[in-house]
């Protein structure tokens, strides 16, 4: 840091701060193999303003406030060349860059209609684009990866509610944005691995204070021994004054609750579920 | 002017928050009321000299606001201005925003306050203030102390006749500085007008006008409003804050326009740098530029359950 510091011609401060480690979440990709999958993730800060640019400039929107583009969370099948990756850029490369399904902010009604008089020549919105980047994405899959078929054959939930011991656990975010103090928007990932089995979550989670609130659920399990991949996508939403008023006869903390996304998940009524299967060469 | 009840001496409030401790409630009630009578006083134009150090964003982030005065000398050996967004989100907004208070009461003319967007009722509910106030103190009375007191921070304050400084930016219903000075800033602050865009605009690189934000309300101001404001007021830079950089900084429009960005690691897990500007007595800037304190480590396990993600993730069975 000692160089960022000085960056300037101007000579450092009389007394010079101490220096510290950093202490942010940063961290080198991490890894472990089980049964021929490789499962890798990395952690890392923010991106800086050049790589930022960069992104805008390839995705052709303004990308979210918090922008973890180094982030991603991977599963390899080494032996059929199947794999899979959740990465930030995918995902907002499926965000809606045409402003169709773009949402409004509670108050922007009035905000328009008090505004109109004074400042009419001021009309024009810079490149519409759903700025709540909502995604339908269901991660990356390997060049080589063989495809995947429609099933009706549900996750076994039954195997995953098991105390099996968790050899490997993470959580990464991919972004965030706090939709300019008008709700949250966050796309994350956790993954656990046992010794037979994992399961992926990638959840989508907005929140748009007094208009909407959607989840968006990626579920990706794998049989090790099988080598059966089940991949479930599951959208759910619902106007936020439903949901507050559902939550309000119950006895919890509303506020607290309309944070929770797994509280939520349980009251949100269903708009769309997919699954489909692959059996991955031995 | 009636003086502070004589039972609260300041020196020792400011050695007390200096230490992370709590004020009693009507302590904040007192200092609370006597801030607002000076801040009254100021113009929503605050004229100042250098030199000065200037901090962007703080929400709540205390061990990075003692860390700022380490790197860049307390007060009142150094003058400080800050842009506002002293509370929400971090895990001390009660103690950040109560040092400041009673640094500006101590030092009235070397510690000016400008207001955010988060220094209002409506936004600190949503965003972790008033749950902070409701915790700490059992009731939300001193949270009414703070954001009553809110009202009255000042909207603006220019530097040696040069150098704008605002919390977010610039509106379409101003062009002088004579237009910030009649707006009526006692109040919550509105959803429209030009006290809202003031605490709540932000620049646009790739515009040269004002244009409307995609989100259906607010906007963003592009280079050739920066300009014409500039020439206008016969100023030469924009200060603001509000919008988050990873370096800490971040230098627009030919140097016209600067957003200085001060809570390092932002939500204990950005892992963004952070800065404060300097503006020294010949009006040179520099970008004094810091990490994450240490403290923070001492933290850990309350930020995780606050925030409920981090490097060392909670392990569960999550489905």
């Amino acid at each position: 840091m000692v160089e960022e510091r000085i960056m300037n011609s101007r000579s450092a401060p009389a007394v010079p701060p101490t220096m510290h480690a950093a202490v942010y979440p940063t961290k080198r990709p991490q890894e472990i193999s089980v049964q021929g999958f490789r499962i890798s993730t990395q952690k890392l800060p923010i991106l800086k303003a050049d790589p930022i640019e960069e992104m805008t400039r390839k995705l052709g929107i303004a990308p979210p406030e918090m922008i973890f583009g180094d982030n991603y969370v991977m599963i390899e099948h080494e032996k059929s060349g199947w794999g899979i990756n959740f990465n930030s850029f995918d995902a907002l490369d499926r965000v809606d860059k045409t402003g169709q399904s773009m949402l409004q902010v509670a108050y922007s009604k009035e905000w328009q209609k008090s505004r109109e008089k004074t400042h009419e020549g001021i009309k024009e919105v810079v490149k519409p684009f759903d700025w709540s980047y909502s995604t339908d994405y269901m991660g990356t899959l390997s060049p080589k990866a063989p495809p995947f078929e429609e099933t009706s054959d549900p996750i076994p939930i039954e195997l995953l509610t098991r105390p099996d011991p968790i050899l490997f656990f993470d959580e990464v975010v991919l972004y965030e944005d706090e939709l300019a103090d008008n709700g949250i928007a966050m796309l994350s990932c956790k993954i656990r691995v046992m010794p037979e089995r994992l399961l992926l979550l990638t959840r989508f989670f907005m929140r748009l204070d007094n208009v909407l609130i959607r989840l968006r659920d990626t579920r990706v399990y794998v049989d090790f021994a099988t080598r059966e991949v089940i991949r479930e996508y599951q959208s759910k939403e619902c106007e936020y004054e439903k949901v507050r008023q559902t939550l309000a006869n119950t006895r919890g903390d509303v506020p607290a609750l309309m944070r929770d996304a797994n509280r939520l998940s349980e009251i949100l009524p269903l708009v769309e579920k997919r699954s489909e299967r692959v059996v991955l060469d031995g | 002017m009636p003086g502070l009840p004589t039972s609260i001496d300041l020196d020792e409030c400011i050695e007390r928050l200096y230490r992370k401790e709590l004020l009693a409630e009507p302590v904040i009630e007192a200092v609370c009321a006597k801030t607002k009578e000076l801040l009254m006083k100021e113009s929503n134009v605050v004229h100042i000299m250098a030199p000065v150090t200037v901090v962007g964003d703080i929400h709540g982030q205390f061990f990075d606001l003692l860390e700022i005065f380490r790197i860049g000398g307390f007060c009142p050996d150094t003058n400080y201005l800050f842009l506002g967004d002293y509370v929400d989100r971090g895990l001390f907004s009660v103690e950040t925003i109560s040092l400041l208070v009673c640094l500006k009461l101590r030092y009235p003319h070397r510690v000016h306050l400008i207001r955010g967007n988060h220094e209002s009722r409506g936004v600190t509910q949503s965003y972790g203030f008033y749950t902070e106030c409701a915790r700490k103190y059992g009731n939300a009375n001193v949270w009414h102390y703070f954001t009553d007191m809110f009202d009255y921070l000042t909207l603006s304050v220019v530097i040696n006749d040069e150098i704008f400084c605002v919390h977010g930016g610039l509106s379409p219903s101003i062009h002088s500085l004579d237009q910030i000075k009649i707006i009526d800033r006692f109040r919550e602050i509105p959803h429209e007008g030009p006290m809202a865009d003031l605490v709540w605009s932000d620049p646009d690189p790739e515009r040269d006008e004002f244009s409307l934000s995609p989100r259906g309300a607010g906007y963003t101001f592009g280079a050739q409003v920066v300009r014409k404001f500039l020439e206008v007021n016969k100023m030469s830079h924009i200060l603001r804050a509000h919008q988050l950089c990873n370096e800490g900084y971040q230098i627009l429009f030919d140097d016209r326009l600067s957003t200085v960005w001060s809570a390092p690691n932002y939500c204990y897990r950005c892992g963004n740098l952070a800065s404060v500007l300097e503006v020294s007595d010949n009006m040179e800037r520099f970008f004094n530029i810091f990490d994450a304190a240490p403290e923070n480590d001492i933290h850990r396990s309350e930020q995780q359950a606050q925030q409920n993600r981090d490097s060392q993730p909670v392990i569960d069975y999550f489905l």
